[in-house]
């Protein structure tokens, strides 16, 4: 059992808005955490600070460290656009490429970095759409439109234009927001079926979702980490009263 | 906040504590019926019967929870326990039952030794008051009340081991009182674990830790 | 009468209202087409694509050079016009919050409701002065009128481009430059085209600047320090003079420049139609 991430005392802020508060956790490799609590707590902004992508909006500035594989990410001499290149990211509304083919999509991580072998962007897109589990439905015609797919499709094609790139990590901000429930339980299959092989770190506002699929789960509010631990016991017996109180619906 | 689960919840809490109130009533009119040696047999074999009818809409009350709420953390724990107590009350009544039987196949206290009688009623009360506790402290999720429940088995049961050391010893003139002695005195002592297994789930959904308390 | 009926009344005059209101809208635009197309399609014959202009007093002649010249022209604005609004366009898209983005901005906008013979003269000072009457100084007074057009609509159309694609690219670890230049570019290329063009239209058809820092031209193309002969000046000379032959010449050259504008819509939009359905 061996840390993907020690986080400690990250902090972050929009502007003067100080939305995330001295949390440090560690998140176990070749697992599903998930990050619970009501709008605003912050688990987006935490999502989004694990793979520097906070950062990058306006006004927007972090302090603390977020050990990966041991390494500092805001270590001054880390290249973010290399961080990110580790990590996939799976966004709340599904969101390929517009005006590229599903191939395209799915190879545009590598084409945009530079590969050009033909062959080769043939086995890992077939192998990243196999991961996804959306190769058998989109393998006779892989030059349609990406937004062509249904919304769950749409959403397993972002997931392997995540996975082409051959990332360690998967980070999924609310993936299955958008999707019915028959998607959402093929998605959470998959997300299962990842964790063999990644870590994924999942945010989301569906308890019963983080109950289903995570291994560990953290129950975030306002900005701060109230309990984190394996998810039986989070469910089962909450040490934290306010934790209990979210998850048995007293407030969200 | 108010939750849609509230009010299931306070539906399957209510049936349980009619439960109880019937399961108590079904044992005291069983031991009263043994200890006066009065036949209450087929008064009895209705209460238990009842008793089992309402384990099974309060068990599938709590199935209907479970299915359409997802409950977790304290919700599932009270769940959990109420349905484990609706199998304790169930037996309560089984074990009425069965003191009500061995009252009709060999008489009641009344024709047995003094001192029979004294260790029978001393057991029967002690056991009777198990039942008013476990019933009171479901009533009021009160930890402290199960905890007692502890202690009293402990007597109990010292008091079932001595019982059957003396009837070895003193031998008593007629088998019948033995046998039927023997026999709700071993029935006094299950209630008894009953008692105290309620009193463990009570625990269990107040604090969530498991303990034990034989 | 019940308020049913009314209001199918109500709707189907409307409607006839409306259609009627297209067609109104639309008669200028036929009609000038259909005037330039008749009075211009008996000037088109092989020696109006061939030959140059004719003298005073000369018989037939064409617009050849005429073509010729437009094209350099046009051409030689764009190469300067397109890229430097291309990549204007690009910053106040893509780093809106850079503090200088709302100066440029602002007088992109001003720059861009200049009188055109304001720009010729511009033109003139700098580039007339300097080496003289020349299809350089008409290119780069027309490049600045393009300047702007190019500028905002590149960056209109960047800006539709949803902010969750860039995320994605981001999140892939594609570096911001290589995001917006393949990603944001590609998806606003449709837009992007379209501004170009509408810019190139624009310019194609200007005739005061092109006054002011070339004027008439009667030969081929002579260097870049001389200037050439354009259709908009043609059209302009030969229409208010005496001779017949002219003025069927600024007929048909006026039908050649609306059929290049109408041309490089065509080309445009067929090239950026969706490629996937």
């Amino acid at each position: 059992m061996s840390y993907k991430f020690e986080i400690e005392n990250l902090n972050a802020w929009f502007g003067s808005k100080h939305v995330l508060r001295d949390i440090s956790m560690k998140i176990r490799e070749k697992a599903v955490t998930a990050i619970i609590g009501p709008s605003g707590c912050g688990k987006t902004t935490l999502i989004r600070c694990i793979n520097r992508m906070h950062e990058i909006g306006p006004n927007a500035r972090v302090s603390g460290k977020v050990l990966f594989n041991g390494i500092d990410i805001y270590a001054a001499d880390v290249d973010p656009v290399q961080i990110r290149r580790k990590m996939g990211m799976v966004f709340q509304k599904p969101n390929p490429f517009p005006m590229m083919s599903i191939y395209d999509n799915v190879a545009a991580g590598l084409k945009l970095n530079g590969m050009r072998n033909r062959e080769k962007l043939d086995t890992v897109v077939e192998r990243s759409l196999k991961m996804a589990i959306l190769w058998d439905e989109v393998k006779d015609d892989l030059n349609k439109s990406g937004a062509s797919l249904s919304g769950g499709q749409q959403q397993r094609l972002c997931i392997a234009r995540a996975l082409a790139v051959e990332p360690e990590v998967m980070l999924m901000d609310e993936p299955a927001s958008a999707l019915d429930p028959i998607a959402t339980a093929k998605l959470e299959v998959l997300i299962r079926m990842l964790a063999k092989d990644y870590t994924v770190v999942i945010v989301t506002h569906n308890m019963q979702q983080a109950a289903r699929a995570a291994d560990f789960t953290a129950f975030l509010y306002l900005g701060e980490l109230i309990e984190y631990g394996p998810t039986k016991a989070l469910f089962e017996n909450p040490e934290n009263e306010l934790t209990e109180k979210y998850i048995t619906g007293q407030f969200g | 906040m108010s939750r849609l689960i509230d009010t299931g919840l306070e539906q399957l809490a209510s049936m349980v504590f009619r439960m109880g109130e019937m399961a108590y009533k079904t044992v005291s009119l069983s031991l009263e019926s043994y200890i006066e040696g009065i036949n209450a047999l087929a008064q009895v074999q209705d209460l238990s019967e009842t008793l089992i009818v309402m384990a099974d809409e309060a068990e599938d009350k709590a199935f209907e929870l479970i299915a359409r709420f997802q409950p977790v953390a304290s919700d599932l724990r009270i769940l959990k326990s109420y349905m484990k107590v609706i199998y304790d009350f169930e037996r309560y009544g089984r074990y009425a039952l069965d003191v009500s039987q061995v009252q009709r196949a060999s008489g009641g206290l009344e024709q047995c030794e003094r001192w029979i009688n004294e260790s029978i009623r001393e057991m029967s009360e002690k056991v009777l008051n198990m039942v008013r506790t476990s019933i009171a402290s479901l009533k009021s999720h009160n930890v402290e009340l199960a905890k007692t429940l502890s202690e009293t088995e402990n007597q109990v049961d010292d008091m079932y081991f001595k019982y059957l050391d003396r009837l070895v010893e003193k031998a008593p003139a007629t088998n019948k009182c033995t046998i039927s002695s023997v026999l709700v005195a071993r029935y006094l002592e299950r209630i008894a674990d009953h008692a105290t297994y309620v009193g463990e789930s009570i625990i269990y959904l107040a604090t969530g830790e498991k303990v034990t308390l034989r | 009468m019940d308020h049913y009926t009314v209001r199918k009344i109500i709707d189907r005059s409307m409607r006839i209202f409306a259609y009627l209101a297209l067609i109104v809208a639309l008669i200028p635009l036929f009609s000038i087409i259909g005037e330039v197309f008749l009075k211009g399609v008996s000037s088109v014959n092989i020696n109006f694509f061939t030959q140059p202009s004719p003298t005073v007093g000369e018989a037939g002649g064409g617009v050849a050079n005429a073509i010729q010249g437009t094209l350099i022209t046009v051409g030689l604005a764009s190469l300067i016009g397109v890229p430097l609004g291309l990549i204007s366009g690009i910053f106040l898209s893509e780093y809106s919050e850079a503090k200088i983005s709302s100066p440029i901005r602002f007088f992109n906008d001003v720059l861009s409701g200049f009188p055109s013979i304001v720009v010729g003269i511009f033109g003139y000072a700098l580039i007339v002065r300097a080496i003289g009457f020349s299809v350089t100084a008409a290119a780069f007074a027309l490049a600045i009128i393009m300047l702007p057009i190019v500028t905002r609509t590149t960056e209109e159309a960047m800006k539709l481009v949803p902010a969750t694609v860039r995320e994605a690219a981001i999140a892939l670890g594609v570096p911001r430059w290589r995001t917006i230049v393949t990603v944001v570019l590609s998806g606003a290329k449709k837009g992007v085209a379209t501004g170009i063009l509408l810019a190139v239209a624009r310019i194609a058809g200007e005739s005061a600047p092109i006054l002011v820092t070339m004027g008439y031209w009667r030969w081929w193309f002579a260097g870049l320090n001389q200037p050439v002969a354009s259709l908009t000046l043609n059209i302009y000379i030969f229409a208010i003079s005496p001779f017949e032959n002219w003025q069927v010449l600024a007929w048909g050259s006026a039908l050649v420049l609306v059929m290049l504008i109408l041309g490089i819509n065509i080309i445009v939009r067929a090239a950026t139609r969706e490629k996937y359905k």
